[in-house]
């Protein structure tokens, strides 16, 4: 890369790194007098994975559980929410005045309200009509212990499969607001010279659509959509008010019981941190190779 | 195009409604619980972390008194049982809209819960006692000291606590959290004068910090009966409850297990 810019240490560079740490350092310090607090970080290890005292084999403890099913939520909502999005988003972009009005009452209405009041809302009023109705949780039970198994590791066990459904759901749908405006944004931004090009070579309106611009619109908003993916995961936090087994309702429970508040919170954000960062630093590095060429 | 979508809007519109009002008819004719329970095998309990009612241990199984109850309770049923731990500000949502089928959770009967869900006759009594920062409430030692303007008081949101010490301490200001670990959060780092909460929690916290906390009052202040909530409507099931734990009563489980968890600190280290 010929245009990459040569850094150098300067002074000021030095001061800034030098307030930084001074900062960070009286931060640390001031509050270490000021919380006196009684550090026991040597228990947490403990709650991630513990040696079964029966059996001597490994199993995951409670934050990795949560950890887990943060990310069996985050994948199942950014799929459904994808879905969603998508048609939302044609139809925003290139469907009739109905079919657009549609689109845009969901993305105006989702996205003019808290995140939080949508997901109680969704809970306790749509899910217990529709989905709670399907009864997931009795149909599953009666499975065998290998489907358990595999729907366990998928989505969630018996007992929370119905909640871990509908925060799915929930979760899809308030993403969905957002893919459908980046879809709908990637969409318009394809030049009309394509589709007139498409329409010359004889191709038809659906045609030209399905083979000519969506294809074209995926490469524009794979990244903006990945972006998506590693809020949702942030996002679903919210899930802990319906009681799902997250990571952070995990850590709430753990610290009812155990009262390390700060240890437990400061294991959550690493946590957060360690799945969202290298996402995001991947995304970064795949755009950089993807624009150049 | 056009007609045929506000068509469709309106007819799930509609589809909507025709489930409500299907779900209400459910609601006043369904069977019973106990039941349903019977033919699924499972007995689906909701409950919150209350120490030392209910909390997981280090290997992440819950224990606690009430998770003992519950235990019992489905083997005396011949159930299997599912316990759904749930924030506590929106249990008896939960409960309503039938995400399990009984809180066995602490709960105390107060009027204002019963208008809502039915509860059995209690299985066990509670009461509200206090812990305070030695430097904020020095000196501090009646309801009356804390009963002032100036005094910030933290409890858990939703629960008999919060109502409790607005109603012996109605001047005092409040700061409600979702978790019982953030109001005692707030009173280590002294920014709140005292946490208010059920026993025997707010003198085992006490203990453990002797040197910043003290218990201001011996004791408890309120004594609160607690039982099982259930839906409104289901007679069957507050029958079968309601003679289950007259006979836990009699056979001296409920105490035996009282004795246990709330005077002998013998299960801490089951937690840490």
């Amino acid at each position: 890369m010929l245009n990459k810019k040569s850094y150098k240490f300067t002074l000021v560079d030095m001061a800034v790194v030098l307030i930084v740490i001074a900062a960070i350092s009286i931060f640390f310090s001031r509050m270490g007098s000021l919380l006196d607090y009684h550090w026991q970080w040597e228990v947490i290890p403990n709650y991630f994975m513990f040696k079964d005292p029966i059996t001597g084999a490994f199993r995951a403890n409670m934050l990795l559980i949560g950890f887990m099913t943060t990310i069996r939520l985050s994948v199942w909502a950014t799929v459904l929410g994808f879905l969603l999005g998508t048609l939302s988003g044609i139809m925003g972009a290139k469907g009739s005045f109905s079919q657009r009005f549609v689109s845009q009452l969901y993305v105006e209405t989702i996205r003019n309200i808290p995140s939080l009041v949508l997901v109680i809302l969704f809970y306790f009023f749509v899910s217990s009509q529709f989905l709670d109705a399907l009864r997931l949780d009795l149909w599953l039970r009666h499975q065998s212990d290998t489907v358990q198994q595999v729907v366990g590791f998928l989505l969630a066990g018996p007992a929370q499969i119905n909640a871990f459904v509908s925060a799915v759901f929930a979760l899809a749908i308030y993403e969905g607001a957002y893919i459908s405006e980046i879809v709908r944004g990637g969409i318009n931004g394809i030049p009309l010279g394509q589709w007139e090009a498409a329409y010359s070579l004889g191709l038809t309106r659906s045609q030209t659509f399905l083979w000519v611009i969506l294809p074209q619109t995926f490469r524009r908003v794979a990244f903006p959509m990945a972006g998506q993916f590693i809020s949702t995961i942030k996002d679903s936090a919210i899930v802990s008010v319906i009681s799902i087994q997250e990571l952070t309702f995990q850590g709430m429970e753990l610290m009812a019981a155990t009262f390390l508040t700060f240890e437990i919170w400061i294991t959550i954000t690493i946590l957060y941190f360690i799945l969202t960062f290298p996402l995001s630093q991947a995304v970064s590095f795949l755009e950089k190779r993807f624009s150049w060429r | 195009m056009k007609k045929l979508c506000f068509i469709l809007v309106i007819a799930f519109f509609m589809m909507g409604y025709t489930f409500a009002f299907a779900g209400d008819k459910g609601a006043n004719s369904r069977e019973s619980i106990i039941e349903k329970i019977q033919k699924e095998g499972v007995i689906r309990v909701g409950m919150a972390t209350f120490v030392p009612w209910a909390m997981k241990d280090k290997h992440g199984q819950l224990i606690g008194f009430e998770i003992d109850v519950a235990r019992k309770l489905a083997k005396d049923m011949g159930v299997e049982i599912e316990f759904i731990p749930t924030a506590w500000s929106g249990i008896i949502p939960a409960l309503l809209t039938g995400k399990f089928d009984v809180v066995i959770g602490g709960m105390g009967i107060t009027p204002q819960r019963n208008l809502k869900v039915n509860f059995t006759i209690p299985y066990d009594f509670s009461g509200m006692s206090m812990v305070a920062h030695r430097r904020k409430a020095a000196g501090f030692s009646s309801i009356g000291d804390f009963n002032k303007p100036e005094v910030i008081i933290a409890a858990r949101m939703g629960t008999t606590a919060e109502q409790a010490a607005k109603k012996f301490m109605p001047l005092a200001q409040f700061k409600l959290f979702e978790n019982e670990s953030q109001a005692l959060q707030e009173l280590n780092l002294g920014r709140v004068h005292a946490v208010v909460s059920s026993a025997p929690m707010p003198m085992f916290h006490a203990l453990k910090y002797p040197d910043k906390l003290f218990v201001p009052i011996q004791g408890t202040f309120t004594k609160e009966p607690i039982g099982f909530a259930l839906q409104k409507g289901d007679v069957d099931a507050l029958n079968f409850f309601n003679n289950w734990i007259l006979n836990m009563h009699s056979q001296g489980f409920l105490k035996e297990k009282k004795a246990y968890w709330f005077e002998t600190k013998k299960w801490e280290s089951l937690v840490k």
